[in-house]
């Protein structure tokens, strides 16, 4: 039977893991079996996931090994309670322990669990201190963002502290939601109906334009794998140089775009002919796109 | 003895008071262009106390910038009119009841507003004359109901009053016809006064008033279904259909609802069917509004022909680039046309439509307790079309299987019913009294409201299979195959195991492996498109989805 394309965005957390590494290679740590429960949700009245709503493990890319994290965003919308927290805080500390080729980080989240407050809180503390102790020992920690919920919150934070970050689309990268925007500024600043606004203003393609995620792929599973395997293996260097040449361009960005009030205006500030297109290209000809605005600033 | 009348009689009643409003609203006009400012005094100057009033307002085009003015004229000036009107849609059209300008309503559908208007209709605000389907309301304006005066709403018009209303013409021929060639006044609201329109759909000669209204009429894009949200059992009923039904008849003519079930079926025809070596043979020809999850379908070569009651927002350039396939004007804009469109689904091989319930004799209603919606357009399209009379595969095939009918041969309709056997919150769709009878008593209707009568219905299939009532012999028979198909609900529960079994046999009850669907199979990775931005990509860029569909 026809199969347009394997999703990404459709699949939930166990298919993304499966999809991804190679077939068989998995090896789950926590999982389901185990029944290691939030133990706040229920003093909520509220159901709970026997995996805490990601999935931990090892398995090989390619054949290389990788530790791996997927958030279930059918799960609380991904949101990061303790056990989740601890989950993804244990997998980044045994990476330092055992060195793999990568981590990979399947993000699908709205941030903190508020359910849990402080315990979602501290969480989101440890899984930021040992990202970067990950990073130290030299892993590279790599994030890939495609689902319903995007990433928001303090993981969009932890995303930002990772080596490189991948994402389809559909993808959104931001610290606070559209809805939370619209309620504490108005609708007038922001309408979070408005959807290809909110596409323009936190969607991929204006991450991947504005430097801060490192590649665009379509929603395809295959198209993610590779993106992936392209990033194992490869640390960012995690220095001072590193840090203030990510200051200075957070300067320069500011100072170049601080009156943009759409993001269609940053596009045709960074050279792009037709902004208006830009929403509508697919992952190949945005890529082209890219290329040739990174190749004319050279 | 005969008496003779002092005075002969006056034939031309209507034609004075037509002139003499003329006349009254004239000095709020330039020409024929009303001064926007003085709308309301406007009005108050051509509607007179008792008119009967037709607010245009459709599925989606509303004269919204009228009706609102008519919400705030004097209620000294104006009051007591009687309102016919297919869509009640917008608060001002049903402000008008609650401040006492219009008492009287005939309608056909209240969507959003029903549970307000069930509100004015308790208190006495709102007495309801009768509750309609479209064709029935329009063949009404022609009748009983012809309006004294109407509001339209349209693209463009220029300083003669030629309406342009570009692909969204929809109830307007209708409402102008009747209006127009029975002294009535026509006032038609635009968003644009041109020196030329695009195309001529109504000649200025029937426009009496013509007002730019300061913002573009309200749309509603209310025919866009996500394929993102479609589900697998919606694509395994999707499969039951195509096999059990669209295959086995031979359907080329056909009307689609607008739900998601009808939609997961557009979007299998290019993987499922075309696998099944079905194109050519199915699907050729619909009559239904321009829904994007059709795209695939056309591009890939299934439907071949489509003619549209209203468009549909987004797909303007697309429709204007397929006219081989839509029907297109020579300014190269679709047109469409209510009633047209629900005549040729009434006289196509097979409707197929959605339901919130069915009881046991195959009678549904979309009624709820709390709220007065209506009908629409499904009336029509869900019913035996008896006064046909041309063949086709489809039609004598489903004929023959009829077996409660007498010797002289006949040809039958397919209507078709898709529903899951729990709706919205896990309520059983299947019920053995519909909630209709408690609606008819509390809005005291002279029938329940039902929307396909079951001894129209030929075919109803959920996720546990198709029944085909075509197929029973008796009234208990019928009720035993609809319970077949009830699946765990308390109806489908009370099944006569024995008899099923007796029905299945014969093929009035048929399962998913009856059918030759393999259930494995159905999956999301069957849809053609399985999101909006799929679409998108299938018109290569020339559907334009509203921005609330979005997400890139």
């Amino acid at each position: 039977m026809r199969v347009a394309r394997h999703s990404f965005y459709e699949a939930t957390a166990r298919r993304r893991v499966d999809g991804l590494l190679d077939q068989n290679s998995f090896r789950e740590f926590c999982g389901p079996a185990a029944r290691i429960v939030s133990p706040h949700l229920p003093a909520l009245g509220m159901p709970v996931a026997f995996d805490d709503g990601v999935v931990v493990g090892e398995g090989t890319i390619d054949g290389r090994k990788v530790l791996i994290a997927a958030q279930e965003g059918g799960f609380m919308g991904g949101a990061v309670g303790e056990v989740h927290g601890a989950k993804i805080t244990g997998l980044l500390e045994r990476a330092a322990d055992v060195k793999p080729e990568a981590v990979v980080l399947l993000l699908d989240t709205g941030g903190v669990r508020l359910h849990e407050a402080n315990a979602g809180l501290v969480a989101m503390g440890e899984i930021q201190r040992a990202a970067l102790s990950a990073r130290h020992a030299g892993v590279p920690v790599i994030v890939a963002i495609g689902g319903k919920n995007g990433c928001y919150g303090g993981m969009s934070i932890v995303a930002r502290s990772c080596d490189w970050i991948i994402a389809s689309e559909e993808g959104r990268l931001s610290i606070s939601g559209p809805e939370v925007i619209e309620t504490v500024e108005g609708i007038e600043e922001f309408d979070a109906q408005d959807r290809a606004l909110v596409w323009r203003t936190m969607g991929a393609k204006h991450r991947r334009l504005i430097g801060e995620i490192d590649a665009l792929v379509a929603d395809d599973m295959g198209a993610f794998r590779s993106a992936i395997l392209n990033f194992v293996g490869r640390p960012r260097p995690l220095d001072l140089d590193a840090l203030e040449a990510e200051h200075a361009m957070l300067s320069r960005r500011l100072e170049r775009f601080w009156d943009c009030a759409d993001g269609r205006d940053v596009w045709a500030r960074l050279g792009i002919n037709d902004p208006a297109a830009v929403p509508a290209l697919d992952a190949d000809s945005f890529n082209g796109l890219v290329g040739a605005l990174e190749g004319g600033r050279s | 003895m005969l008496e003779k009348a002092d005075a002969p009689r006056r034939w031309d009643t209507l034609e004075r008071s037509y002139r003499a409003r003329i006349e009254r609203g004239a000095a709020f006009a330039d020409g024929k262009i009303v001064r926007r400012d003085e709308t309301e005094r406007f009005l108050e100057a051509v509607i007179e106390p008792g008119d009967r009033v037709c607010i245009e307002g459709n599925n989606q085009k509303h004269a919204d910038f009228l009706a609102a003015a008519l919400s705030k004229t004097s209620v000294e000036a104006i009051h007591d009119l009687h309102i016919v009107q297919s869509n009640i849609a917008l608060p001002p059209h049903l402000d008008v009841f609650e401040r006492g300008t219009a008492r009287r309503l005939d309608f056909c559908y209240a969507g959003p507003q029903g549970l307000r208007m069930a509100r004015l209709v308790a208190e006495g605000k709102i007495e309801v004359g009768a509750i309609h389907t479209y064709l029935e309301l329009y063949s009404r304006y022609f009748c009983d109901l012809t309006p004294h005066v109407s509001f339209v709403a349209a693209d463009a018009a220029d300083a003669d009053g030629n309406l342009y209303t570009g692909p969204n013409t929809e109830d307007t021929p209708a409402i102008v016809e009747a209006t127009a060639f029975k002294s009535g006044v026509l006032i038609a609201q635009v968003n644009r006064i041109v020196d030329k329109v695009p195309r001529v759909d109504v000649p200025g000669d029937w426009v009496s008033f013509v007002v730019e209204a300061p913002k573009p009429h309200y749309i509603e894009p209310i025919f866009t279904r996500d394929p993102a949200v479609i589900t697998e059992v919606q694509v395994l009923m999707a499969m039951m259909v195509i096999r059990g039904i669209y295959e086995k008849y031979g359907v080329t003519r056909l009307n689609h609802g607008i739900g998601f079930d009808t939609a997961a079926i557009e979007l299998i025809l290019p993987t499922y069917a075309e696998d099944l070596g079905l194109k050519g043979k199915i699907c050729r020809y619909m009559s239904v509004n321009p829904c994007p999850t059709l795209i695939p379908a056309i591009e890939s070569g299934f439907v071949e022909s489509i003619h549209c009651a209203g468009s549909e927002l987004g797909m303007e350039a697309y429709t204007a680039a397929r006219s081989d396939v839509f029907f297109i004007g020579r300014d190269g804009s679709m047109r469409s046309n209510r009633i047209f469109c629900q005549l040729a689904g009434h006289y196509s091989d097979l409707f197929i439509g959605s339901t919130l319930q069915i009881d046991l004799e195959g009678n549904s209603s979309t009624a709820t307790l709390s709220r007065i919606t209506g009908f629409g357009g499904a009336p029509n399209f869900g019913s035996e079309s008896r006064a046909r009379r041309h063949g086709s595969e489809a039609w004598l095939k489903a004929g023959r299987e009829q077996r409660l009918s007498g010797e002289m041969p006949r040809g039958r309709k397919l209507v078709v019913q898709i529903v899951e056997t729990f709706g919205d919150g896990m309520s059983p769709t299947f019920v053995e009294r519909l909630d209709a009878w408690e609606l008819q008593k509390t809005f005291d209707m002279p029938l329940p409201p039902v929307m396909v009568y079951g001894d129209d219905l030929t075919h109803l299939v959920t996720e546990e299979g198709i029944a085909n009532l075509l197929l029973c012999d008796t009234m208990e028979e019928r009720a035993q195959a609809i319970r077949g198909v009830a699946g765990y609900t308390p109806v489908g529960m009370k099944r006569d195991r024995e008899m099923v079994a007796r029905l299945r046999e014969k093929g009035a009850v048929q399962y998913a492996e009856d059918l030759g669907v393999d259930k494995r199979l159905a999956t999301r990775d069957l849809l053609a498109a399985r999101s909006i931005k799929d679409l998108v990509a299938w018109s290569g860029g020339l559907y334009d989805p509203p921005s609330r569909f979005r997400n890139w």
